[in-house]
């Protein structure tokens, strides 16, 4: 697949209805910071954003996403929840005995294999406290995210849980049925391996160390 | 005092006081991407808290939007930010080992380094070859 071969293929027409949603995204943004709705201010508005779109010469990135609006407010509920028990916590800690907090990196393989679902799954780690996405292996699938206060390998092992459900919950509010599909198949393969070799405490797979 | 005060005396001090720990968990936690969560989350929280706070105080919903906008930046910005910072923090050598209950991502750059070796040098398996691939980082301790 070339970029050009793919620009012949998709007419002026087409080009400019993929354009549309950032622009009129942007246009919104530009009544909001006017704090007015007047026709005068969203048609400057819609000038500003299309100019702003030649000028930068944006890619055209095939977004495919399918909301289901129940897993979006379960999924919203949840950030909301840990971002702010996370946030007590790290307060709690940050007060009493900080010298000893501990944290960890845990390696945790992702299900879903669709970028933008894994850069949704990253951001939403790493707004919230106490979790931080340090690397990402696209190859592998694997994130590493660090955490912050673990004191026992079963914290870790907690953090490691928070990171699959949170990944399943964005691919369940944003993916595509075909996202679904496949994350699903992982999982079962996952869970055929851990049936396979049941790891101690359940962990990681090959850190005996050197 | 109404309902809405009420509210904003609740939220905006709550939030002040996030952000307040959050700047002390800055000073006061012992590593660098400990700061880093104490600098980047708790403020989150607080200005989320703050921004409630003003909301109940603004004479109409329209008057609120900007706040929406604020939050909405900060939501997008803070994740792009901790992630580069904990990144640059990683690979320059300054997550300090001895503070981590578990370190997988050292496992995964010692594993690959050493398939690495093996491959090009043919060094023998177990010869750990650190600060291949993330520089300057000096011999860790496992921690245990």
């Amino acid at each position: 697949m070339s970029a050009v071969g793919d620009r012949d293929h998709r007419t002026t027409y087409r080009r400019l209805l993929g354009r549309l949603p950032t622009v009129v995204w942007l246009t919104v943004m530009w009544a909001l910071l006017w704090g007015d709705l007047s026709p005068g201010t969203l048609l400057a508005g819609a000038g500003v954003a299309s100019l702003c779109y030649a000028a930068a010469r944006l890619p055209h990135l095939p977004v495919r996403l399918r909301v289901r609006p129940l897993y979006v407010t379960r999924l919203a509920a949840r950030i909301g929840w840990d971002l702010l028990w996370s946030s007590l916590q790290v307060a709690f800690r940050i007060l009493w005995r900080p010298a000893e907090v501990r944290g960890a990196i845990v390696a945790v393989p992702m299900r879903t294999d669709s970028d933008l679902l894994l850069a949704m799954v990253t951001a939403g780690l790493s707004l919230v406290t106490g979790s931080l996405v340090i690397e990402l292996n696209r190859e592998q699938g694997v994130v590493y995210v660090h955490g912050i206060p673990i004191d026992s390998p079963r914290a870790a092992q907690n953090l490691r849980r928070r990171v699959r459900h949170t990944e399943e919950l964005f691919v369940r509010a944003f993916g595509t049925a075909e996202d679904v599909a496949r994350f699903e198949a992982a999982e079962e393969e996952f869970a055929e391996l851990l049936r396979a070799s049941p790891a101690p405490g359940g962990g990681h797979v090959g850190k005996e160390g050197a | 005092m109404t309902a809405t005060d009420w509210i904003t005396a609740v939220l905006m001090p709550a939030g002040a006081l996030f952000t307040l720990i959050g700047t002390i968990g800055l000073v006061r936690l012992p590593t660098l991407l400990g700061r880093l969560h104490a600098a980047a989350k708790p403020d989150t929280v607080g200005l989320l808290l703050i921004l409630v706070g003003a909301a109940f105080q603004l004479p109409n919903i329209s008057a609120a939007a900007p706040l929406l906008l604020v939050a909405l930046f900060q939501f997008t910005t803070i994740p792009v930010l901790a992630q580069t910072l904990g990144r640059v923090t990683y690979s320059r050598g300054e997550s300090s080992a001895e503070r981590m209950v578990v370190d997988e991502l050292a496992d995964a750059v010692r594993h690959a380094e050493r398939d690495g070796d093996d491959e090009t040098l043919g060094d023998p398996p177990g010869t750990d070859a650190p600060g291949r691939q993330y520089g300057q980082r000096q011999q860790r301790p496992r921690a245990q």
